[in-house]
């Protein structure tokens, strides 16, 4: 009956093993397989009769040995549990995702427990590989990371001109002035606006308005460094923050934007459009109380360049 | 004849322990002292043939005590009982003169077997009366309380370090661990200094066991890991920023292992752990913290303050216990195993 009865828990004990939905491995200090529990066997197409006693590293040459050896040392050397976990590596073991059809992943995603076994030594002579299945939360907080990063993009960048909107543009000018508080280097400010522009979607329509204000975003992004910061402001109004720049090269860049907008001719439904832009400029002064001051000074500028006949560039130092 | 001996630690906690594991039959009068310089001054009043010397303690620490009792020659047998069991630690306090070096959390029969190894006595071991004379420390008392965790967490620390520094092949400094009664929304107040205004990458896992749980976390400055990197001497050509989330999980891995596997032995538990998560990496501590609910009770916060100094490096090791586990804790620390 005694007998009877330590062989029926033997049984389930070993069911458990085979039904639970984890790897479990148990390595001896070579790396040779000791046991191999059903999961492994169903992943892997590997029968525990055939990788018992073999090193691991033989049948898996995906394992990075060296990397892998090192994870495991602490749980020989310092019976310390060690924890591998899917940002690390997405797996250890190259097997199909459980779901071949409808999961996104080439893979499964794993996380992977290696803790010390006991043994009649007090040495730590094997050691057990657990490995989950994390392929879900792996892929959702991969696709979150991706959302997140599209969103910031959204919330940063104007949809039809691709440079930056309104409200980042503010926030990048506002730590811009910040910066120029604390330091000596020159920075400077251009608004520009495209000439009589409720004319070009009156005479065109919205559709060329739009083709319009694109190609003068593309001048905008041709004519500026990548260190410049350049935003739609308004409709068709734009601001661009140059720093560490003396006015007279920003009066040179200005000149350059304005020409290449001059002669630049947008065709839309075959039907030629030519436009100009006025431009103002103002540079940094410690006098600013603040970036809107900055900002005002800019936008008098360029009502200056409009008064002064448009297609003009006009500075207020 | 009876044997002066002093107690000398910062933790009453700690004093209390050690008086317990000493046997009933060694006649002794028992003096304590709470940190270095009170106990060279009972040394030299003649309180101490035989002193147990704590390391990590305020106003003077047990390596300057050590140092003053070898300058002075001082007549005392010192016995160092520390958390902190790293081999260097251990050296250095021999080569200073101590006797021997038990490891924390003492108890009676790791006592008897040193006074035995050095015949300072060697009768009947049992400590029973003195374990049933010693005042537990009281429950209502919240600084006694704080104590109590404190010395948990020493050792726990202690053994923590120790594993690193076999890991890294460098000696850790061990601070005097932070403890503090705090609310979740204070939760930013657990953590020093060193860590404020920087960039930082943080793990957490939570452990589990017997109605008490908690979390650890490992807070790393993003402007220490190059120099961690190095330590791990990784090889291989991978980018700095997979080095970084492999120095990140080497180094909780390690600490929090050693850390919850003291904290079983001494709360008599075995703790088990889930898979660790990265809370954040490269952000601000505070946003780190934010995402925390909101709760309103009371948690106990332990912060270790690890650092390297011959490499510049800083880290914090943070357990934070919730209300409902933090007495359940002192229940267990309180109750004598024999």
């Amino acid at each position: 009956m005694a007998v009877d009865s330590s062989l029926a828990e033997m049984h389930w004990k070993h069911d458990i093993l085979g039904s639970i939905e984890v790897g479990i491995v148990v390595l001896d200090k070579a790396f040779n397989v000791q046991m191999w529990n059903q999961f492994m066997e169903n992943h892997s197409n590997i029968v525990p009769r055939m990788i018992q006693n073999k090193n691991l590293f033989e049948f898996f040459p995906e394992i990075d040995k060296e990397w892998f050896t090192r994870k495991a040392a602490p749980a020989f050397s310092l019976k310390s549990p060690v924890f591998i976990i899917w940002e690390q590596r997405p797996y250890l073991f190259h097997f199909d995702c459980s779901r071949p059809i409808t999961s996104q992943a080439h893979h499964m995603y794993q996380n992977i427990t290696i803790f010390p076994l006991a043994s009649l030594t007090g040495q730590v002579e094997q050691v057990c590989l657990v490995i989950y299945d994390v392929t879900d939360e792996a892929l959702s907080r991969l696709g979150m990371q991706s959302l997140n990063r599209q969103l910031e993009k959204i919330s940063q960048v104007d949809g039809l001109t691709e440079l930056y909107n309104r409200r980042f543009w503010e926030e990048q000018f506002d730590m811009e002035f910040k910066r120029n508080k604390r330091s000596e280097s020159p920075s400077a400010l251009i608004m520009l606006d495209i000439d009589h522009f409720k004319k070009v979607n009156d005479t065109y329509g919205h559709p060329s308005g739009d083709e319009v204000i694109k190609a003068l975003a593309g001048i905008i992004k041709k004519a500026t460094r990548e260190t410049d910061i350049a935003g739609r402001y308004g409709g068709e109004e734009f601001a661009i923050m140059l720093p560490d720049t003396p006015v007279a090269s920003v009066e040179f860049v200005a000149e350059r934007i304005r020409r290449l907008v001059e002669k630049c001719t947008v065709v839309y439904n075959k039907i030629p459009i030519s436009f100009t832009i006025s431009i103002g400029i103002a540079g940094f002064k410690h006098t600013y109380k603040d970036s809107t001051q900055w900002l005002d000074t800019a936008d008098k500028a360029l009502y200056k360049a409009k008064n002064m006949g448009r297609n003009q560039v006009a500075l207020i130092e | 004849m009876t044997t002066p001996v002093l107690i000398c630690d910062d933790s009453s906690f700690a004093r209390k322990q050690m008086q317990r594991a000493i046997p009933d039959a060694w006649d002794v009068d028992i003096s304590f002292a709470k940190h270095g310089k009170q106990a060279l001054e009972m040394i030299r009043a003649g309180k101490a043939d035989v002193m147990f010397l704590d390391l990590n303690m305020p106003v003077l620490d047990g390596y300057q005590t050590m140092q003053v009792i070898k300058d002075e020659d001082l007549p005392t047998l010192v016995v160092v009982v520390s958390g902190d069991v790293q081999p260097e630690a251990r050296a250095r306090m021999l080569a200073l003169g101590a006797i021997e070096f038990i490891r924390k959390p003492v108890d009676n029969a790791k006592l008897v077997s040193v006074l035995a190894k050095f015949g300072l006595y060697l009768g009947e071991s049992s400590a029973n009366k003195r374990a049933e004379e010693v005042k537990p420390t009281t429950k209502n008392s919240y600084i006694e309380k704080l104590d109590a965790y404190r010395e948990m967490a020493n050792v726990a620390m202690g053994q923590a370090g120790e594993s690193l520094a076999q890991l890294l092949g460098e000696f850790i400094d061990l601070p005097i661990p932070n403890v503090n009664l705090i609310t979740n929304t204070e939760l930013h107040m657990a953590i020093a200094d060193i860590q404020r205004n920087e960039s930082v990458s943080a793990v957490s896992q939570g452990f589990i066991s017997a109605g008490i749980n908690g979390e650890a976390l490992v807070i790393f400055n993003d402007s220490n890991f190059s120099n961690m990197v190095k330590l791990l001497k990784y090889s291989g050509n991978e980018n700095s920023g997979s080095l970084e989330l492999e120095a990140l999980m080497d180094v909780s891995n390690i600490l929090i292992g050693a850390c919850l596997r003291a904290l079983s032995e001494q709360l008599h538990l075995v703790f088990s752990h889930n898979h660790p998560i990265i809370l954040g990496r490269h952000c601000d501590l505070d946003d780190i913290l934010k995402t925390t609910t909101q709760r309103k009770e009371d948690m106990l916060a332990v912060e270790i303050a690890y650092s390297i100094k011959s490499q510049n490096i800083n880290f914090d090791l943070l357990l934070l216990f919730p209300n409902e586990s933090i007495d359940l804790v002192f229940d267990k620390l309180i109750t004598p195993h024999f």
